[in-house]
């Protein structure tokens, strides 16, 4: 029983990441929709790691001692100087690692 | 055949790069993976039960509330709204992703369409048509989905015995990889306008602990960008 719930559950999960996939779906999306998508990468992104920076312990947390702020703010000038990815979150995650862990 | 010897290396080497790519986000996830299997043992589900949760359903957050709606012993109607509101941001990711990978042969779809998490359209939804490579998201999305279920199935076996990692702050890798993602797109003032709304609806949404934070705000966000880039046309 547990089992075909879990089966149904991820056919619902497969269905809404593949629909919109499928060509045979008659889909034309409007000029305006598709520049609203031109947005979805940023828009979500944004919308999955501010909690994380701005409220790491479910309240409003924007103070000097708040190390994922810190990181945060270190991880976003690293990356525009330096526009690599790799380096970026490699750095920010040690400095964030001995900030978070041994210092506050 | 001689094409064939040719394009092996660059389909190893695509799916190496997408393999690394993935690092960051494959690290982040360690300590949810193995939350995910010690709460479903917990739950009283089984080994294979719980295996199969990451193993198939392959969603962390709507496979935890899953976790907790069997606990709970709620109805599967009950089990699939629940699911249907949670995976309603992959509808969002399949739209956006149908020009790259809508037009691959059905064997593709159906591997990126299963592998489409949060973490893999990170890593691809803002890449442009030219630039996307089929092996590179396979290696992004098959090596994710690997280091999920292997931490699932560290969790199922030694469960109680695990320190508690997500004190660490493990989940600020997922933050410092998004902003090395956003940052850089940030090229014009519609697209700062959509990043800042978007974190503005978020941050608060969450505080308020409104359910479908995400999809608001990302929705808001997408809005406010849209908007922005009308006005600055007509300017």
């Amino acid at each position: 029983m547990t089992l075909l719930a879990i089966l149904a559950m991820a056919a619902l999960v497969f269905f809404s990441r593949y629909v919109f996939l499928e060509p045979k779906l008659p889909l034309r999306l409007a000029p305006q929709l598709q520049s609203m998508l031109g947005y979805s990468g940023p828009a979500v992104l944004t919308a999955i790691l501010a909690p994380i920076v701005f409220a790491p312990e479910d309240e409003l947390w924007v103070a000097a001692d708040n190390p994922y702020l810190l990181c945060a703010i270190l991880a976003s000038v690293i990356i525009y100087k330096t526009g690599n990815v790799l380096l970026t979150t490699v750095l920010s995650m040690v400095i964030f690692l001995i900030l978070n862990n041994l210092v506050f | 055949m001689n094409t064939e010897v040719q394009i092996m290396p660059n389909r190893h080497s695509l799916f190496m790069q997408g393999t690394i790519a993935m690092i960051p986000l494959s690290v982040a996830v360690i300590p949810w993976g193995l939350l995910a299997g010690s709460y479903a043992i917990e739950s009283g589900l089984s080994p294979l039960e719980s295996q199969a949760l990451s193993a198939i359903l392959f969603a962390g957050s709507a496979q935890l509330v899953a976790t907790g709606m069997i606990k709970a012993g709620v109805g599967l109607t009950t089990m699939l709204l629940t699911t249907l509101f949670i995976t309603s941001r992959h509808f969002l990711y399949s739209v956006s992703m149908r020009d790259k990978i809508g037009k691959l042969p059905l064997r593709w779809r159906l591997a990126l369409g299963y592998l489409l998490t949060d973490e893999l359209f990170a890593i691809c939804g803002n890449q442009s048509e030219q630039r996307f490579e089929p092996w590179y998201a396979l290696g992004a999305g098959l090596s994710f989905y690997l280091c999920w279920n292997l931490a699932t199935l560290i969790g199922i076996v030694a469960g109680s015995y695990i320190p508690a990692l997500n004190e660490l702050g493990l989940e600020f890798a997922v933050a410092a990889t998004f902003i090395a993602l956003v940052i850089p797109n940030i090229k014009n003032s519609p697209t700062l306008v959509a990043v800042l709304v978007a974190l503005v609806l978020s941050v608060s949404l969450n505080l308020i602990q409104f359910e479908g934070a995400l999809m608001i705000a990302s929705i808001g966000g997408m809005l406010a960008g849209y908007l922005a880039e009308t006005i600055t046309r007509r300017a």
